[in-house]
């Protein structure tokens, strides 16, 4: 027991791995006991992150279950990891995504084996990015993670996957580089990679002075620094007009993929303007916050009209994501103009909460599109159409989803979305009161699908014979169970989750 | 005592119709005659070599040993070799086993 | 049990039962309504307690009853949320109780309970009806059938209730706006009840989008608020001092005060919410859903619950003089714009929708001219009022159904007035209670309520002298009245004009208890609020709404002076509107007669197409074409592609002019040469060993001549 008590991160961390190497040694034809362990290996990550969140003292400041081995000691990087309030609410996120999204994946057939390595592979880089507080060990995870989730489009993805597949790859790397030099500048000027001591020295150069042996400026550099780890960050979030890789990579991508690309992945981003942006380049932040504003009403009008003016369903759903993602992108802007404000503690809890929040509800609404797509073999809007009576559970459970992913006050997607305008309102008021407009086209484009699949005239093709619709089966329902309960609590009862980013909030900021 | 220079004649003689043979027979068991006669004539060489300047030393006549194994061994591997070429190809004439050229 | 408690659980039981019909109880019908109706009844009765209890509290105003637990971590501090009751939101818990119990229970009986499931009825379409065999005769014919979404509906029903009680038992503005939202929510769920027709989607989806525009604006009012003072609680806000700051800090917007912005921003919502012309367009639509959904969401609760809103939010309204001027604008323009739409609509249920819009108009406008109490009280009695008079339209088409039913004749439309008539014989309950509404809407002296609520509006808009607002509410009054004895008089009066008119049959009793139950509200509670120097009937009894309501304001509003002025107008109004309604229409046999059948007004002033040509059709062609077509997938993934492309022909250039002739040509030189060597050296090789022998003779001998040439001779 004090093993794992002593080594809970790492062992959350690395399961996952583990149990990928063990389904390797499995024969390929035992797909049951492939799917069931891993399965099980993903949910043994969870139950120990519940343990994490309950032993966790949000009234502490710093980093806690803290971890340190030696990794690269030549250049000075270790394995560091450690959680607070607000990256704690990223991995709980994310090992309760992976399970959902291996239960989802039971209807693969193809290759399950690889299929399921992959996965696990996939968790392991994502709650490495969480977790690290090295900066190289941040990078290596950042990277880590698109290997999996390129395969998974590619081998796993519909038509047009190979495209997509590449769009997501290049886009993703093309914004790391800058991410990788920033980082490689900040090691060599610090002779460590720990994230703390970088911070602390990074910002306690003053702007006005020469840096280093060359002609320009601190102030320049970290200028031109900020914008290298902005334009990574943005590429993930994704951010307008760095967005189209998304709906390619979301639209092709399998079921499954799909859940985790919106539910954790889109996370990294934002986590990563929340984790490295603020902290490093303060001033940076507030000087630009203006543009960066620009860019995030600008993914929730554009992102919203786009997805208003699409006819394939994951399309659709698809650029909601650009569209939600918008206002945790808005809330961080509003944070780094207003810096120690009440306004800004309020936006970055209305952020961090909305990214938890679309982790819910865009990875089950992906879920259910991918239910209808398994059933039907389209994903055409004008396909559908008055689906209802053959499928009421499914109805049901599309609607209440839909329904936090418009904002619905008494689900969650509200209680975040309120918090960011509210947050946002004194800070950028103009750019806030241009985001409404993303925000009513939101109800738009959730009723056109709603429309468009459950109600009007039945489509008879899909009532008899061989196109006869299914019902929405136990296991379906077992992987939205979660979601919805989760996206219910939120609603009504947010203060148990609210508390913890709060709390980190206002210790970070 | 007969001088050292004829057995060096004995030798480059039978060294001449060794090499000689070696060139102009077309049978191949002749040929192997030939390098026979001509290892011999270099073991001729090596025993006078070693009684007229040093005899307190062995090594002429363990050179000379040598090459008698080194002779026998290559008799019997070219024999047989010889012996496995005529089963196959019916010949023994070195002509007609010119399969290694380009 | 303390009253705080009580106010806290009003809201839950129907909620509860939502969610017990949803997962569980859904497949039996006879439960799902047992479950639903008892709920509405339990919140019913906590209800009447409180308001029991807020009738005989002392100085209720002051000490209100209020309890709130903290809600949402903010920084250092939390946003609490609660329960209040006041004055006024004990008024509004008692009649928005008395109208969702009825309306529940009307509920049972409209969709048919107990008669056999349709022949060929599915869900999401209304109920087509079934056949039945007479059991002595064996002859056939045609009963109503039972709605097949049956406990749906009042699961919808119940998570509805629950939206309006948390609306009403709110202390602050952002919990209110959950009520509002998931009454929204239920609007668009219950308009859509009957998904099946494209008609029902398509209205469902307009008043979801066209409330919502009103509700973005009024997030960004509760955001401005709370940024402005630091909460959204009712109390809190209410006082001098916060008062006093939001009135004197200017914006940059209009030079409204920062009072006047939030308050403007609220008001949209309003206008989203209460069909407040522009944004009226939807209400009318969402006569697709079921009547008693009609009756009370279209009604009574939520469109009330716009007007409702702003009530609350006097005291900052009223800081602004500007924004009063605007809310009295729209206000009065809604009411004589709906009236003469109103004037032009043969669908029954349309006719009551404009005639809301206008009513709602009304009680907006009232609001505008600072009459506070008369529109609290024009609230409550058109709650009664109008929720009797759908409910009681939703009774007469439910009796035309079955004439509809019986005649076998689909294609006569049951909602029609003009199908109608001489209906008072074949349904007298009907009859006498939609008379007491119409009579109660039209204003109808001394008798009714809605001449005393109607009455102290133009009272307060003649006595504080906003003349434009009087005589345009007068001339809508009128209208009011015309278009409402137009409609007793097509519906009941005369002789049948149809045969399925002529076998038009009374209603259940679960659909007629509830309409005398509204229609005696209808009548008496007006006599709470008489002036107290009405002539002869003044002072009688006190002026019992004034004085309670009236406290929840810090100054309470004086009534204004008696005058005959408007007394006389409302009198003439109300009686010459009724006597030209009966005059004209008595003799009018069909539509084609109608002199108000002007396109204009049929059309509802064109404003539906105006809208398609001005918004929705602009909002299809930026989404899909401006945004998608060309800003996404040309321009930005464009520069994408063609980054892409420039990067392949850079290659491929690379490759073409350094990598393939250079790099490669160098390693092919190297190997192609070194082969052309050994082909030319290739003949030396022949295979024979003993010219191999002999060359290396030669060789040896050369290289032996060489050797002893240069170290021996040299």
């Amino acid at each position: 027991m004090d093993f794992i008590n002593s080594h809970l991160l790492s062992l959350i961390l690395f399961l996952p791995t583990v149990a990928a190497l063990v389904i390797f040694f499995l024969p390929k034809d035992e797909v049951k006991l492939i799917r069931w362990m891993a399965l099980t290996a993903s949910l043994i990550p969870f139950a120990l992150s519940v343990v994490v969140w309950v032993n966790f003292k949000s009234d502490a400041s710093g980093f806690q279950f803290e971890e340190n081995y030696p990794w690269y000691e030549a250049i000075h990087s270790s394995l560091h990891l450690g959680v607070d309030g607000l990256s704690l609410t990223m991995v709980v996120l994310t090992t309760l995504l992976t399970p959902l999204a291996i239960l989802a994946s039971f209807s693969i057939t193809d290759r399950v084996k690889p299929y399921m390595m992959l996965f696990l592979m996939l968790e392991t880089g994502m709650l490495g990015v969480f977790m690290a507080l090295d900066l190289l060990i941040f990078f290596v995870f950042w990277e880590i993670g698109l290997v999996p989730m390129y395969f998974l489009i590619n081998q796993w993805g519909s038509v047009n996957r190979n495209y997509a597949s590449l769009k997501f790859m290049i886009y993703t790397m093309g914004g790391s580089l800058g991410l990788l030099l920033g980082i490689q500048l900040l090691g060599v000027l610090f002779k460590t990679f720990d994230l703390q001591t970088i911070v602390e020295g990074w910002t306690s150069l003053s702007s006005s002075d020469t840096f280093g042996q060359t002609f320009f400026t601190v102030g320049q550099v970290k200028a031109v620094a900020f914008w290298a780890f902005v334009v990574a960050f943005a590429i993930k979030v994704p951010v307008w007009p760095f967005h189209t890789w998304l709906p390619d990579a979301h639209t092709e991508a399998p079921t499954a993929g799909s859940m985790i690309l919106a539910g954790v992945l889109l996370k990294l981003g934002a986590y990563g303007f929340l984790r490295l942006v603020l902290p490093l380049y303060p001033e940076q932040a507030q000087f630009y916050a203006g543009a960066l504003a620009f860019l995030a009403v600008a993914a929730i009008v554009f992102g919203a009209f786009a997805s208003y003016g699409q006819t394939d369903f994951k399309r659709l759903v698809a650029y909601s994501s650009v569209n939600h993602m918008g206002f945790v992108l808005l809330g961080i802007a509003a944070a780094a103009k207003a810096s120690g404000t009440l306004d800004a503690t309020i936006a970055l809890n209305g952020a961090v909460l909305q990214m938890f929040n679309h982790g819910l509800s865009a990875a089950g609404m992906f879920f259910l599109v991918g239910v209808i797509y398994e059933r039907t073999h389209t994903r055409n809007l004008n396909d559908f159409g008055g689906l209802f009576p053959l499928v009421p559970i499914y109805g049901g459970i599309l609607i209440f989803t839909s329904m936090a992913s418009l904002g619905l006050p008494g689900l969650n997607g509200f209680i975040s979305e309120f918090l960011v305008v509210r947050g946002s309102w004194p800070i950028l008021t103009v750019y806030t009161a241009i985001a409404m407009l993303g925000l009513l086209f939101t109800g738009a484009y959730i009723l056109k699908g709603i429309k468009s699949v459950l109600h009007g005239p039945l489509n008879e093709h899909w009532a008899h014979g061989e196109h006869e619709l299914t019902e929405i089966n136990t296991r379906e329902i077992l992987v939205m169970a979660p979601l919805m309960a989760l996206i219910l609590v939120i609603g009504i009862w947010p203060a148990w989750i609210l508390d913890v980013i709060n709390k980190a909030m206002v210790m970070l900021f | 005592m007969i001088p050292l220079s004829w057995y060096l004649v004995l030798s480059a003689a039978l060294f001449s119709v060794g090499l000689f043979g070696v060139l102009a027979r077309r049978n191949a068991v002749a040929i192997l005659l030939g390098i026979e006669l001509m290892l011999n004539s270099v073991n001729i060489n090596l025993v006078a070599f070693w009684r007229y300047l040093d005899p307190t030393r062995i090594d002429g006549q363990v050179f000379a040993i040598i090459v008698f194994a080194v002779a026998a061994a290559e008799v019997a591997v070219g024999l047989a070799l010889v012996i496995s070429v005529y089963r196959r190809r019916n010949t023994v004439v070195a002509e007609e086993i010119d399969m290694l050229k380009w | 049990m303390t009253t705080e408690l009580l106010i806290w659980l009003i809201p839950l039981p129907p909620v509860l039962a939502f969610f017990l019909i949803v997962l569980f109880t859904n497949r039996n019908k006879a439960l799902s309504h047992t479950i639903g109706v008892g709920a509405a009844g339990l919140s019913w009765l906590g209800s009447m307690v409180v308001f029991a209890r807020a009738l005989g509290a002392e100085r209720l105003a002051e000490h209100p009853f209020h309890s709130a637990i903290p809600w949402l971590p903010t920084g250092d501090t939390w946003f609490n949320i609660g329960v209040l009751i006041d004055p006024f939101g004990a008024a509004v818990l008692f009649f928005v109780a008395w109208t969702i119990f009825m309306i529940f229970l009307y509920s049972v009986g409209y969709h048919n309970f107990g008669q056999p499931k349709g022949d060929h009825d599915r869900a999401g379409l209304p109920p087509h009806g079934a056949t039945v065999a007479d059991e002595k005769t064996g002859h056939k014919h045609m009963v109503p059938s039972v709605e097949p979404m049956y406990s749906r509906f009042f699961a919808f029903l119940g998570l509805f209730a629950f939206g309006m009680y948390v609306l009403v038992v709110s202390d602050n503005l952002l919990t209110m706006f959950v009520g509002w939202e998931i009454m929204g929510l239920c609007s668009y769920l219950l308009i859509g009840f009957w998904y099946g027709k494209e008609s029902a989607r398509n209205a469902a989806v307009k008043a979801f989008m066209t409330t919502r525009v009103g509700d973005v604006f009024m997030l960004l009012g509760i955001a401005f608020l709370y940024s402005a003072t630091g909460t959204l609680s009712f109390r809190e806000i209410f006082t001098e001092e916060v008062l006093h700051v939001l009135a004197t800090t200017a914006t940059p917007v209009l030079g409204l005060s920062a009072a006047g912005l939030i308050g403007l921003l609220l008001f949209i919502g309003t206008v989203g919410k209460s069909a407040q012309w522009p944004l009226h367009v939807w209400l009318p639509d969402a006569m697709e859903g079921p009547t008693p959904v009609s009756a009370m969401i279209h009604a009574a609760t939520m469109v009330s619950a716009g007007v409702y809103a702003v009530i609350r939010m006097f005291p900052l309204l009223s800081l602004d003089a500007s924004t009063m001027t605007v809310v009295a604008f729209i206000g009065t323009f809604t009411a004589i714009f709906a009236a003469s739409i109103a004037v032009a609509q043969n669908d029954i249920k349309r006719v009551l929708a404009y005639s809301t819009i206008s009513q709602l108009g009304f009680m907006i406008a009232a609001l505008g001219i600072g009459a506070y109490v008369a529109a609290a009280f024009h609230l409550i009695t058109h709650a009664f009022f109008k929720a009797l008079l759908f409910l009681g339209s939703g009774s007469v088409i439910h009796g035309m159904e079955h004439g509809v039913l019986h005649t076998g004749d689909h294609h006569v439309d049951p909602q029609d007035m003009f199908n109608m008539g001489g209906l008072r014989k074949k349904m007298p309950i009907t009859f006498w209670t939609f008379l007491i509404g119409g009579f109660a809407l039209s204003g109808f002296p001394l008798v009714t309520a809605g001449f005393w609520s109607k009455d102290e509006i133009l009272a307060d808009a003649f006595g504080h002298g906003h003349m434009a607002v009087f005589i345009t509410l007068a001339i809508a009054a009128f209208m009011t009245a015309f278009y409402t004895m137009r409609q007793i008089t097509l519906t009941f009066l005369g002789e049948p004009r149809t045969k399925e008119a002529e076998h038009a049959q009374e209603t259940p009793w679960t659909m007629t208890v509830p309409l005398m139950v509204l229609a005696f509200f209808a009548v008496t509670y007006g006599w709470v609020g008489i002036p107290e120097h009405f002539p002869g009937l003044g002072g009688l009894v006190p002026n019992w709404f004034h004085d309670f309501v009236g406290h929840t304001l810090e100054h309470v509003p004086e009534a204004p002076e008696f005058s005959w002025v408007p007394l006389l107008t409302s009198l003439g109004v109300a009686l010459g509107g009724l006597f030209f309604g009966w005059l004209y229409y008595r003799n009018v046999k069909s539509a084609k007669e109608d002199v108000f059948q002007i396109g204009v007004l049929k059309n509802k002033w064109y404003f539906d197409e105006a809208y398609n040509f001005l918004f929705i059709k602009p909002v299809y062609w930026i989404s899909e074409t401006l945004v998608y077509k060309w800003m996404d997938q040309t321009v930005i993934d464009g520069i994408l592609h063609t980054f892409g492309k420039v990067t392949d022909w850079l290659g491929n250039k690379i490759r073409n002019w350094i990598d393939l002739p250079v790099i490669n040509g160098f390693g092919d030189f190297v190997g192609f040469r070194t082969a052309d060597l050994g082909g030319a050296m290739r003949p030396i090789q022949t295979g024979r060993v003993q010219q191999y022998m002999l060359l290396a003779m030669f060789l040896l001998l050369i290289v032996g001549g060489l050797l002893f040439y240069f170290l021996v001779m040299a």
